[in-house]
C-alpha cells in the first residue's frame, strides 16, 4: 500500500497548489485613465483616436462613409454625385437619404469625455486653455458636419449618463439657426487658445480654426440666402429646426469675411507658385500642389496626413486610367464629364466658360450622334481640341492622347471608315492602305483606356480620366495603398469664401471689393491667365468650380447653394467621343458630344437638401420633411 | 478488434464459467450397466443411497423432492455390483423407474408392470468453432443443449467439443451477440458465426465523466461505435458521421485539402462541446483531424444531460473514447486505402462563341451598337486560329486528384500493461493542374494502461499530431473565380508561349493558370503541431466493493505556424507588330508574412465514484468531480516586403514596411460536478445532476453559476404485467429530462474599466510618424453574465422481437435567455455611447428527433437498416430594439413569435411575353418605369395592388439558407464473406440564392454559365425589327442596364432540399484458411465511394446544395468531392 499512499499525496500536493484564486485573471489589453493621461504624449495617443473620427471630407470619404478607403466602394465618390464626374461603371447618383448620413454623437461623446477630462489634469493652466481650445476646434468641426446634413441638431455639451432614465437623455433638437451659431461659437473658442501655428502643424491651430469658421459661415449663409430658392414645409420647417430666414445671410456672410480676412492678413499663407512662366509649368505645379501637399506648406492650412504602414487611401487604386493601373484591378472609375472641363476658361476668352466646338457651326448643344453629313472639325492629335484651355483642366484631367505615368493614354470610341460609316464602340478593326485600325485605339485592352465593352467598367465612359491627387509614380495595386495626404483647408479655398461672400453680400469694408476681385485673379494667374476678370458671382462660382474640383467641395456648393435641383431635373450627364476619321489621309481626329452611354436622367428630389434623421423611433427627434 | 461488447461480455461469462463447469459432460458417458459399485453398509435411506453413487460415479440423480416421500429403507448388497443391478434392486423396493440420459439418472414413480430402467446414450460428439463476424474467435462463448444448461463454453481459440443426444439442438450464445440455434442432425462440425448484437440492451455508453449502460439512459444521447464510423472514408471524421446520427446536423462547407470546413451542429442548437477521453478539447478542427483508427465510440449528448459539462454545453456535446489495449500477444492492424476524387459537379461555362453572342446581346438589347459586327460574331461561331475558345476549368484544374490514408495499429498487453498505439497519415491533393494544393497529416496514439497494484490502475493516453495544408498564396477561392469568369475568348499564354501567362483580367479575376502556379506568385503554407497528453490513476477501495476515486490530469499544446509568400509577379500581353511581350507587374511589391500561435491548456480532475445495489433491487450510483482548467496562449505576426525577391525567409526581405503584432491571453475556470443516478430493478431510471461552474471572465461576484440537471425513465417492458402480456416489445422505455446550461457570452474581462490601444484609430501628427490612437473606454459592464439554456426532452424508445427492430423518438425544445444586446436600440441615439452588451434577448429552438432500426438475420444474409431525422427550427423570444414605426413596420421587422430565417421576396408570376405586358404590367423600377424591362424579364405579383412593384409587396415566401430538416439513411448487409454498406443523407426546409457570376448575367462582365445561352434574344441581333425568341433566362443585358431581374424572388432563390447518395461500401473478408498460412488471421479488402449520386433542384445541383458560404454566396469555394477508394484490412 505505500504506492497508494505515494501517490494520493503527490495527487493531494498538487491539488492543493492548483486551488486558489485561479479565476482573478486580468486582461492583457486595458489601460488605465492615470496611465493614459499621464503625459502629453499620453493625451496626444488619445487624441489621435478623436482626429481619425473627425469627419474629414478626404479620399476616404465616400458612399460608405468616412475613414472607407480600404473598403470596396466601387470607386464612387461624392465628385461623382455631382455634374462634374460620372463613375464608368454605374450611374449611382444622389440618394441624399442615406449616404451621406453621418451621425457624430460618438465622436462628441468623446470629445465632451475629454473636455471633461481636462480640468483635473495636472498640467500647466495655458496647456489646459490650449488642450481646451483643441476641443471646441473639433466639436465645432463636428457640428458643422451635423448641420450641414440635418439642420437644426440636438445641442450636446456635455457626457450623458444612464441611469435607467431612457427619457431624462433625450435632448430635442435645435433650431437651425442656434446649431449655425453654437457651431461659430465653438469655432471662436478654439480661435482663442489654439497656437498659431502653419501648414506643417497637424494638429488645429489658429489658422484652422478661423478655415473652419470660413467655411462654416459661408454654408450657414448660403442657407439664409438661398433657403426660399428651395423650400420645404412640414413640423420641422415650423419649428425652425431647418431653414433661416435670408435676413440672417449678411451677418453669416459677414463673419466669413472677417475669418477669412483672418488668414489673409497673417502673413502665414500664399499660393503655391503663384506665378508660372507657362500654361504648361502651371499645369504640372497645380498637379504637384496635391500629389504632395508637404511641398506647398505655404498654402495647406491643415493637413490630414497619410502614412505606411498601416494608414492609406485608395485613389490611385480606382481612379487611374486603365492603361496605367499598376496591376490594379479596377483602375479608370472616374470619368470627369463634358460639362465640367467645358466650364474652364480659355485663354484667349477670359471671365467664359469655353466649351469644346467640335463642328463647323459651333453648335454645342448638339448631342445626337455622329453624323457622316456634318462638317466636323478635324485634329492631328486627340487633344488638340483642347489647347488653350485653362492649365488647371491639364493638371486634373487626364485628356486623350496625353502623357501619364509614362504611357500616352488612348481614348478613343470609334473611327469613321472611309466610306463615311460611323463603327462607334463595337469591337472591331478595318484595314485602310494596309494599316489595321482598331474602334479602341489598339488591339488589346491593356493599350487603350476608354469606350471598350471588353473590361467597360475599366473605361472612361465620358471620354476623359482622371489625374488630380494621383502619384505620378507605380502604386501598390492594393487597397488602402496611397500614401499622399490630403489638405482640408487650403489658402485658396479662403480666398475663394471670402470673394462669394463679398460678392454675394455687396460688403465694402476694407477695401472688400477690389481685395475679392484679386482673389479670385491671383488664383487665375496660378494658373498662368494673364488677363484680369471682374467680381461677378459667376466668375466667383467658376473659379470655385474648377480651382476646387474633386477636393469634395461641389456637392456641398450644390447643396447650400441650393442649385442641385435646378441642374438635376432628368438631367442627363455628357461625354466627349474621339473619332478617327479614315476619310482623311492622314486621319485625322473628330468628336462627338453626347449623352453618356449607360445613364439613366437624374433628378434631385428637394428633400434631399436635408438628411433624414436616423432613430426617430428611440430618440423622439423630428423628422426631416418627406422621410 | 476487440470490442467493448465483446470485452464486457468475456467478463460476464468469466463469471458464469463455474455453474456451466458443473454440468460439463466432457468426460466419456458410460452406460449404467457397465459402471460398476461397492456400497460399504447394507441400509439406507433412498436419498443417501443416491447420492453416495453421485459421488463414487459421474451420475447424477434427477428427482422431484416429494417421490422420496414414503419410501421404504433399501437392503443392498454390498458386493461389488453394477449400477443397473443396484438399481434394479432400488426399483422393485421402491416401485420406482430410472432412466438414464447421458450421466443424469431420471428418478421417477412406477406404475404397474412398467421397465424399471431406461437407458439413452447414443450420444454424438460434435466439435466446431465460434468466430464473430470479422472472423475472430469468440473464446467463453456458450454452447447448451436447447431447453437445457447442459453444455460448454469455447476455449481461446473459440473451439469447442460437445458429446449430444442423437437430435439435439445446440444454442450458441455470447453477451452482446445474437444467439443462433443450430439443430445437429448428422453433422459431427459445426462452424458458427455470431453476429454482434447491435440493438443489445447491454450496450454501455460512455456519458459525461463516467458510462452508463444504455438501457438505464434517461437523457437524449447517441452512440457510435468505430465499425458504424468507418464505413465511410473521407478526410474528415464529420463527414463519416453524416447522417448516422439522429440530431447531428453536418454540413461540408468546402472540398480544398485539409481545410476541413464542415459545420456540426447538434439540434439545431450550434457549434458543439467537443470531450476527447474526458477533456473539453478544441473543438470541430481538432475532432475533424482525429484519427478514425483511434476511436473506440462517440456518443452525443442531444439534450440537457449536456449539463454536466456546465459552461458552453447548451449546444450539445460530443464526447469521442479512444481505444484501450486489451490483454494478449499483440495485434496488428493495418488499414490503407487509396482514391480518386473529383468534383461533386461544377457548371459548365460558356464557350467562346456563346459568351460573344450574349455580350453582344446585351448592347443591342438596349439599343446600342453591337458589341462586335456580324463577321466577327461568324468567326467566334466557326473558330479556327485566333478564334479558339478555352475552357479555363480544364485548363486549369484536373479531372480527378488522388487521397490516401494509412493506418498502423497495435493492441495487446500483458497481465498487468495494455496498450494501445497507432499511428497514422493521411495525404489529399488538390485539383490544381499546377499540384499547389496538398494536404499531409500524421497522427500518433499511445494509450497505455497499467496495474500498478491489484486495485490501482494508471491510464496514459499521450497523443500527437503533425499536419501541413499547402497552397499558392492566392486562394482556391481566387482562383476557381479565375476559371469561371475569364473570357474563353482569351488564351492563357501570350502568343501561346507557355513562358508568358496572359495578362487576363475579366470579371474582376485573373489568369487562374498564373495564379495556380506557386513558383510564380508564391505559396501559403499552415503546419499544426498538437500534442494531447493525460495521465489518471483510478483505485477501487478493497473494502467496499463500487467505491473508487480517481484523479486526473491533462497538459494539451498546440501551435500553429503560418507562413506565406506573396510574390510579385508579371502577366503578359503580346505585341505582335513588335514580337515583345509586354509585362504588367502585379501585386508588387512582394512580401512575406510569418504568424505564430502557441495555446495551452492544463485540466485538472478528481473523481470520485459509487456504485451500489441494495437489496438486489435498489441500484445506485453516485459522482463527484472537481474540475479546474486553465489556459493560456501567445500569438505573434510579423510581415515585411521585399525590395527585390531574393528568397522566402524573413531576414533576406526588405525591412520597408515591417509590420509585427502580439498578444497573449490566458482563461481559468473551476468547477464542481455532482451526479446521483437510481433505479429501481431496471424500471424505474431517475437522475440528478448538477455543475457549480465558476469562470473568470465576468465579475467576481457574478462568475458561478450553477447548472442542474434532472431525468428520469419508466421501462414499462420490465414490469411483470407487460413481459407476461406483451412478448413481442422487448424494450418499451419512456423517458424525459430538464436542465440548465450556460453558453459564454461577451468579450472577457467587460467589468474591468480602461482604455484600449487596439481598436482605436490613429493619426499622422507629424508627417511621416503615426500616432497609433487609444479607444475610449466602453462602459463597464459588471452585469455581464453567460447566457443560459434550458432544455427540455421527452423520449420513448421501442424495441421489438428481441431487438430486431428498434425505435427511438425524442420531441426537444431549448429556451434560451441572455442572449447579447445592446440596450442602446432604445436609448436615443444621440446619447453617443455603446451600452455594454447586455443579456437581453432570448430565443427558443424546438425539434424532433427520430431513428428507426431494424437487424436481421436469414440464413446467412445478415442485413441491417436505419433510417433517422432531425427537424428543429428557431424562433426569437424577445429581441431588443426601438418601437415600431408602423404596423407594417411591425409585420415586416417583428421577428417575435414567428419562425426564424424567412427570406422576404417577391412572388414570381413568370416572364413577360411581349412589350406589351411589359407596359401594362405595374411599375417595377420606380421612377424608371418598367423602361428597362424587356420581354423574358421576371414579372413579380403587385401583392397589394397599388400599381407599383416595390417593398410593400415583398412577401414571406422562403425559408432562408440553413437546413431545417435533416435525414440520413443507413444500409448494411452481409452474406458469407461479404459485406455492404450504404448510406443515403439529405437536407430539407431551406433555399439557396447565389450571387455574382453563377446567377447574374455577364457578372462584372466576366463569362458566364453555358446556361444562360438559352434566354430571350432577337430572332436576329443585327435587326432590332426582327422577333423575341423565348428562351428560359430573360434577355441579356449589363448589370447596371436591368430592371427589376434580380429582385429576390423564386427566380434565383431555389429550395435547395437534397438527397444524396452519401457513401457506399462493398467489402470482402478472406477466408482464415487462405491467409493463415501467410500469417495474417484476417484479411478484408473493400472498395467505397462517396458523394456517389445528388437528387435536388437542377439549378441548385450544379453547385452542390451542401455546400452553402454565408453571406457571399458565390459558389466560388473549392468544390465538394466525389469520390471512390480501394482499401483493405489486415490483422495479423
Amino acid at each position: 500500500m505505500n504506492l497508494i499512499r505515494k501517490i494520493f499525496f503527490i495527487i493531494a500536493v498538487l491539488a492543493l497548489h492548483s486551488c486558489g484564486d485561479a479565476l482573478d485573471l486580468r486582461p492583457m489589453d486595458k489601460l488605465d485613465a492615470e496611465a493614459l493621461f499621464a503625459s502629453e504624449e499620453g493625451v496626444q495617443v488619445f487624441m489621435a483616436n478623436l482626429y481619425s473620427q473627425l469627419p474629414i471630407e478626404d479620399f476616404a470619404w465616400t458612399r460608405n462613409g468616412f475613414n472607407s478607403a480600404t473598403l470596396n466602394t466601387i470607386g464612387i465618390t461624392p465628385s461623382n454625385q455631382t455634374d462634374i464626374a460620372a463613375n464608368s461603371e454605374y450611374s449611382h447618383l444622389i440618394d441624399g437619404g442615406g449616404n451621406f448620413s453621418w451621425w457624430g454623437y460618438g465622436l462628441n461623446r468623446d470629445i465632451n469625455l475629454l473636455m471633461e477630462t481636462i480640468p483635473t489634469l495636472s498640467f500647466t493652466e495655458e496647456e489646459k486653455q490650449v488642450l481646451m481650445s483643441e476641443a471646441h476646434f473639433l466639436r465645432a468641426f463636428t457640428y458643422f458636419a451635423l448641420a450641414k446634413r440635418y439642420g437644426g441638431v440636438p445641442l450636446i455639451t456635455s457626457t450623458q449618463s444612464y441611469e435607467g432614465d431612457v427619457e431624462s437623455l433625450k435632448v430635442p433638437r435645435s433650431t437651425e439657426k442656434v446649431t449655425w451659431d453654437f457651431v461659430l461659437e465653438e469655432c471662436d473658442r478654439a480661435i482663442e487658445h489654439l497656437p498659431p501655428g502653419n501648414g506643417s502643424s497637424r494638429r488645429a491651430t489658429k489658422w484652422a480654426a478661423y478655415a473652419l469658421k470660413s467655411r462654416v459661415a459661408l454654408h450657414a449663409a448660403s442657407v439664409a440666402k438661398y433657403w426660399d430658392k428651395a423650400p420645404l414645409s412640414g413640423p420641422a420647417v415650423d419649428q425652425n429646426l431647418i431653414g433661416m430666414d435670408a435676413s440672417e445671410a449678411n451677418r453669416y456672410y459677414e463673419e466669413c469675411i472677417k475669418a477669412s480676412e483672418a488668414i489673409m492678413n497673417s502673413g502665414t499663407f500664399s499660393l503655391y507658385l503663384p506665378t508660372p512662366g507657362s500654361p504648361g509649368e502651371a499645369a504640372e505645379n497645380y498637379r504637384k500642389l496635391f500629389e504632395d501637399p508637404s511641398n506647398a506648406l505655404q498654402e495647406a492650412i491643415f493637413i490630414k496626413g497619410y502614412t505606411e504602414p498601416t494608414s492609406g487611401h485608395s485613389f490611385d487604386f480606382w481612379f487611374n486610367p486603365n492603361q496605367t493601373s499598376d496591376g490594379s484591378p479596377h483602375p479608370g472609375r472616374m470619368n470627369p464629364t463634358l460639362e465640367f472641363v467645358d466650364s474652364y476658361e480659355s485663354y484667349s476668352n477670359p471671365g467664359e466658360s469655353a466649351p469644346i466646338v467640335t463642328t463647323l457651326d459651333g453648335d454645342v448643344n448638339d448631342y445626337g450622334g455622329y453624323d457622316p453629313n456634318k462638317e466636323y472639325l478635324r485634329f492631328d492629335t486627340p487633344y488638340a481640341i483642347f489647347e488653350g484651355k485653362d492649365a488647371r483642366l491639364w493638371g486634373t484631367v487626364v485628356l486623350p492622347g496625353t502623357e501619364w505615368k509614362g504611357k500616352t493614354i488612348i481614348i478613343q470610341a470609334g473611327y469613321v471608315e472611309p466610306d463615311g460609316t460611323g463603327t462607334i464602340e463595337t469591337n472591331t478593326s478595318i484595314d485602310v492602305n494596309g494599316v489595321t485600325y482598331y474602334t479602341f485605339g489598339a488591339a488589346d485592352w491593356t493599350e487603350y483606356s476608354g469606350f471598350s465593352g471588353i473590361q467597360a467598367a475599366n473605361m472612361s465612359r465620358t471620354g476623359f480620366s482622371f489625374k488630380k491627387f494621383l502619384s505620378s509614380t507605380p502604386v501598390n495595386p492594393n487597397l488602402g495603398q496611397s500614401r499622399n495626404d490630403w489638405m482640408e483647408f487650403r489658402y485658396a479655398e479662403v480666398l475663394l469664401n471670402y470673394a462669394e461672400s463679398v460678392v454675394e453680400s455687396g460688403y465694402i469694408g476694407n477695401n472688400a471689393q477690389a481685395t475679392a476681385a484679386e482673389a479670385i485673379n491671383s488664383l487665375r494667374r496660378r494658373a498662368a491667365h494673364t488677363v484680369d476678370i471682374p467680381l461677378t458671382l459667376e466668375n466667383v462660382l467658376r473659379e470655385r468650380k474648377v480651382e476646387l474640383a474633386f477636393e469634395n467641395k461641389r456637392y456641398w456648393d450644390l447643396i447650400r447653394r441650393r442649385d442641385f435641383h435646378l441642374i438635376f431635373d432628368s438631367y442627363q450627364r455628357h461625354g466627349l467621343k474621339p473619332l478617327l476619321d479614315l476619310r482623311v489621309n492622314p486621319p485625322q481626329y473628330i468628336f462627338i458630344r453626347s449623352a453618356l452611354p449607360r445613364e439613366n436622367p437624374l433628378t434631385f428630389p428637394q428633400h434631399f437638401y436635408y438628411v433624414s434623421i436616423p432613430g426617430v423611433g428611440s430618440n423622439d427627434l423630428v423628422q426631416n420633411p418627406q422621410y | 478488434m476487440v470490442t467493448k461488447n465483446l470485452m464486457y461480455g468475456l467478463l460476464l461469462q468469466c463469471l458464469f464459467l463455474t455453474t456451466l463447469m458443473a454440468h460439463d459432460i466432457h468426460a466419456q458417458v458410460k452406460p449404467i450397466d457397465k459402471t460398476y459399485v461397492v456400497l460399504d453398509k447394507s441400509e439406507w435411506q433412498l436419498q443417501e443411497i443416491f447420492k453416495n453413487i453421485e459421488t463414487i460415479t459421474d451420475y447424477k440423480f434427477v428427482y422431484p423432492e416429494d417421490i422420496l416421500n414414503n419410501k421404504p429403507i433399501i437392503n443392498a448388497n454390498k458386493k461389488r455390483q453394477s449400477v443397473n443391478d443396484l438399481l434394479v434392486e432400488i426399483g422393485t423396493a421402491a416401485n420406482l423407474k430410472f432412466k438414464q440420459v447421458d450421466n443424469s439418472i431420471y428418478v421417477g414413480e412406477r406404475s404397474g408392470k412398467k421397465e424399471i430402467i431406461q437407458i439413452e446414450i447414443e450420444d454424438v460428439t460434435v466439435t466446431g468453432k465460434v468466430i464473430d463476424d470479422s472472423g475472430e474467435p469468440l473464446p467463453g462463448t456458450s454452447v447448451t443443449l436447447l431447453g437445457t444448461t447442459t453444455g460448454t463454453v469455447t476455449d481461446l481459440d473459440g473451439s469447442y467439443t460437445l458429446s449430444v443426444p442423437d437430435g439435439s439442438t445446440l444454442v450458441f450464445s455470447f453477451i452482446g451477440f445474437v444467439s443462433k440455434s443450430v439443430a445437429v442432425k448428422d453433422k459431427s462440425v459445426i462452424d458458427v458465426v455470431l453476429s454482434e448484437d447491435i440493438s443489445s440492451l447491454e450496450e454501455v455508453v460512455v456519458v459525461g465523466y463516467g458510462t452508463q449502460k444504455k438501457e438505464n439512459l434517461t437523457g437524449a444521447i447517441s452512440n457510435i461505435t468505430a465499425e458504424e464510423i468507418q464505413t465511410t472514408t473521407h478526410t474528415s471524421l464529420a463527414q463519416s458521421l453524416q447522417g448516422k446520427i439522429s440530431g447531428l446536423q453536418i454540413r461540408q462547407q468546402s472540398g480544398a485539402p485539409g481545410d476541413l470546413l464542415t459545420s456540426i451542429d447538434i439540434r439545431g442548437f450550434g457549434s458543439p462541446l467537443y470531450v476527447i477521453d474526458g477533456i473539453a478539447r478544441d473543438g470541430g478542427n481538432e475532432f475533424q483531424r482525429l484519427n478514425p483508427e483511434d476511436i473506440e465510440s462517440i456518443s452525443v449528448l442531444k439534450d440537457a444531460s449536456a449539463a454536466i459539462y456546465g459552461f458552453n454545453a447548451a449546444n450539445g456535446v460530443i464526447i469521442v473514447t479512444t481505444k484501450k489495449g486489451s490483454k494478449g500477444a499483440p495485434v496488428f492492424q493495418y488499414n490503407g486505402v487509396v482514391g480518386i476524387q473529383t468534383p461533386t459537379e461544377m457548371p459548365q461555362m460558356a464557350n467562346a462563341f456563346q459568351y460573344m453572342q450574349i455580350r453582344n446581346d446585351a448592347n443591342v438589347n438596349i439599343g446600342q451598337n453591337p458589341f462586335l459586327t456580324k463577321e466577327e460574331l461568324q468567326n467566334w461561331q466557326q473558330g479556327g486560329p485566333g478564334y479558339e475558345s478555352i475552357d479555363w476549368y480544364n485548363e486549369t484544374m484536373k479531372n480527378f486528384s488522388m487521397q490516401q490514408q494509412h493506418s498502423l495499429t497495435v493492441n495487446g498487453g500483458s497481465d498487468n500493461v495494455r496498450y494501445f498505439t497507432s499511428l497514422g497519415f493521411l495525404q489529399e491533393d488538390g485539383l490544381a493542374r499546377s499540384d499547389a494544393f496538398k494536404y499531409e497529416k500524421y497522427n500518433l496514439r499511445s494509450n497505455i494502461s497499467v496495474d500498478l497494484t491489484e486495485n490501482l490502475v494508471a491510464d496514459i493516453n499521450l497523443s500527437g499530431r503533425f499536419d501541413k495544408s499547402t497552397g499558392p498564396s492566392f486562394s482556391a477561392f481566387d482562383i476557381l473565380r479565375g476559371t469561371i469568369s475569364s473570357l474563353p475568348s482569351n488564351q492563357p499564354y501570350a502568343n501561346g508561349n507557355p513562358n508568358y501567362y496572359t495578362d487576363v483580367r475579366d470579371g474582376q479575376s485573373f489568369n487562374p493558370l498564373a495564379l495556380s502556379d506557386p513558383e510564380l506568385v508564391g505559396y501559403n503554407e499552415s503546419v499544426t503541431k498538437q500534442f494531447r497528453s493525460q495521465i489518471s490513476l483510478t483505485y477501487k477501495f478493497p473494502f467496499l466493493e463500487g467505491l473508487s476515486v480517481k484523479a486526473l490530469g491533462s497538459y494539451d499544446n498546440t501551435h500553429i505556424m503560418n507562413k506565406s509568400l506573396n510574390k510579385s509577379f508579371n502577366l503578359y500581353t503580346y505585341d505582335a507588330d513588335n514580337d515583345t511581350y509586354i509585362p504588367n507587374t502585379l501585386r508588387s511589391p512582394s512580401s512575406i508574412h510569418n504568424g505564430n500561435v502557441d495555446n495551452n491548456r492544463t485540466t485538472f480532475q478528481a473523481h470520485l465514484l459509487y456504485n451500489t445495489t441494495v437489496d438486489e433491487r435498489h441500484n445506485l450510483g453516485v459522482t463527484l468531480v472537481y474540475e479546474q482548467r486553465q489556459g493560456w496562449g501567445r500569438n505573434s505576426a510579423l510581415s515585411r516586403e521585399y525590395q527585390f525577391y531574393t528568397t522566402d525567409q524573413v531576414d533576406m526581405a526588405g525591412t520597408n514596411n515591417m509590420r509585427n503584432s502580439g498578444i497573449e491571453s490566458q482563461d481559468a475556470s473551476i468547477s464542481y460536478i455532482g451526479r446521483t443516478t437510481y433505479d429501481y430493478m431496471g424500471k424505474y431510471l431517475i437522475e440528478v445532476a448538477a455543475r457549480y461552474d465558476g469562470s473568470y471572465r465576468y465579475h467576481p461576484d457574478r462568475r458561478w453559476g450553477f447548472f442542474p440537471v434532472v431525468s428520469g425513465g419508466w421501462r414499462i417492458s420490465e414490469e411483470n404485467f407487460f413481459k407476461d402480456n406483451i412478448n413481442f416489445i422487448s424494450n418499451l422505455k419512456f423517458r424525459g429530462s430538464y436542465g440548465i446550461i450556460g453558453q459564454d457570452a461577451g468579450a472577457p474581462f467587460q467589468f474591468v474599466p480602461g482604455f484600449s490601444t487596439s481598436g482605436g484609430g490613429g493619426y499622422e501628427f507629424v508627417n511621416g510618424n503615426w500616432t497609433v490612437g487609444a479607444r475610449s473606454p466602453a462602459i463597464v459592464n459588471q452585469n455581464l453574465t453567460w447566457m443560459e439554456s434550458s432544455i427540455k426532452d421527452v423520449g420513448i424508445e421501442l424495441g421489438l422481437f428481441n431487438g430486431k427492430f428498434n425505435m427511438e423518438l425524442d420531441v426537444y425544445q431549448r429556451d434560451r435567455t441572455g442572449l447579447l444586446a445592446q440596450r442602446n436600440v432604445s436609448l436615443p441615439n444621440t446619447f453617443g455611447g455603446n451600452l455594454p452588451q447586455e443579456n437581453l434577448n432570448s430565443d427558443r429552438v424546438r425539434g424532433i428527433d427520430f431513428s428507426l432500426e431494424h437487424n436481421n438475420m436469414i440464413g446467412d444474409f445478415q442485413y441491417g437498416i436505419g433510417g433517422n431525422f432531425n427537424f428543429a427550427r428557431t424562433m426569437s423570444v424577445y429581441v431588443e430594439r426601438g418601437p415600431f414605426v408602423n404596423s407594417m413596420d411591425k409585420w415586416r421587422g417583428g421577428p417575435l413569435e414567428r419562425w426564424n430565417d424567412i427570406v422576404w421576396g417577391y412572388d414570381l408570376e413568370g416572364q413577360f411575353q411581349n412589350k406589351e405586358e411589359v407596359v401594362y404590367a405595374p411599375i417595377q423600377n420606380g421612377d424608371l418605369g418598367n423602361t428597362r424591362e424587356l420581354p423574358g424579364d421576371f414579372k413579380y405579383r403587385d401583392a397589394n395592388g397599388d400599381g407599383i412593384i416595390d417593398g410593400n409587396d415583398n412577401l414571406p415566401l422562403f425559408w432562408g439558407g440553413n437546413p431545417k430538416l435533416h435525414f440520413g439513411l443507413t444500409l448494411n448487409a452481409s452474406w458469407k464473406r461479404f459485406d455492404m454498406n450504404a448510406l443515403l443523407q439529405g437536407s430539407g426546409n431551406y433555399s439557396l440564392r447565389f450571387t455574382h457570376a453563377y446567377a447574374t448575367v455577364l457578372w462584372a462582365d466576366g463569362n458566364q454559365p453555358a446556361y444562360f445561352s438559352d434566354r430571350w434574344h432577337k430572332a436576329d441581333p443585327y435587326n432590332s425589327d426582327s422577333e423575341w425568341v423565348a428562351g428560359e433566362w430573360p434577355a441579356a443585358r449589363r448589370t447596371a442596364d436591368v430592371g427589376a431581374m434580380y429582385s429576390e424572388s423564386g427566380a434565383w432563390r431555389k429550395d435547395a432540399s437534397y438527397l444524396r447518395f452519401k457513401s457506399l461500401e462493398l467489402g470482402y473478408t478472406f477466408s482464415p484458411s487462405l491467409i493463415e498460412s501467410i500469417g495474417f488471421s484476417n484479411v478484408r479488402l473493400y472498395v467505397n465511394g462517396h458523394n456517389l449520386l445528388t437528387i435536388t433542384d437542377p439549378y441548385v445541383k450544379s453547385f452542390d446544395p451542401e455546400k452553402t458560404e454565408g453571406g457571399l454566396n458565390t459558389g466560388w469555394v473549392y468544390p465538394l468531392h466525389k469520390s471512390y477508394n480501394l482499401g483493405v484490412n489486415v490483422r495479423f
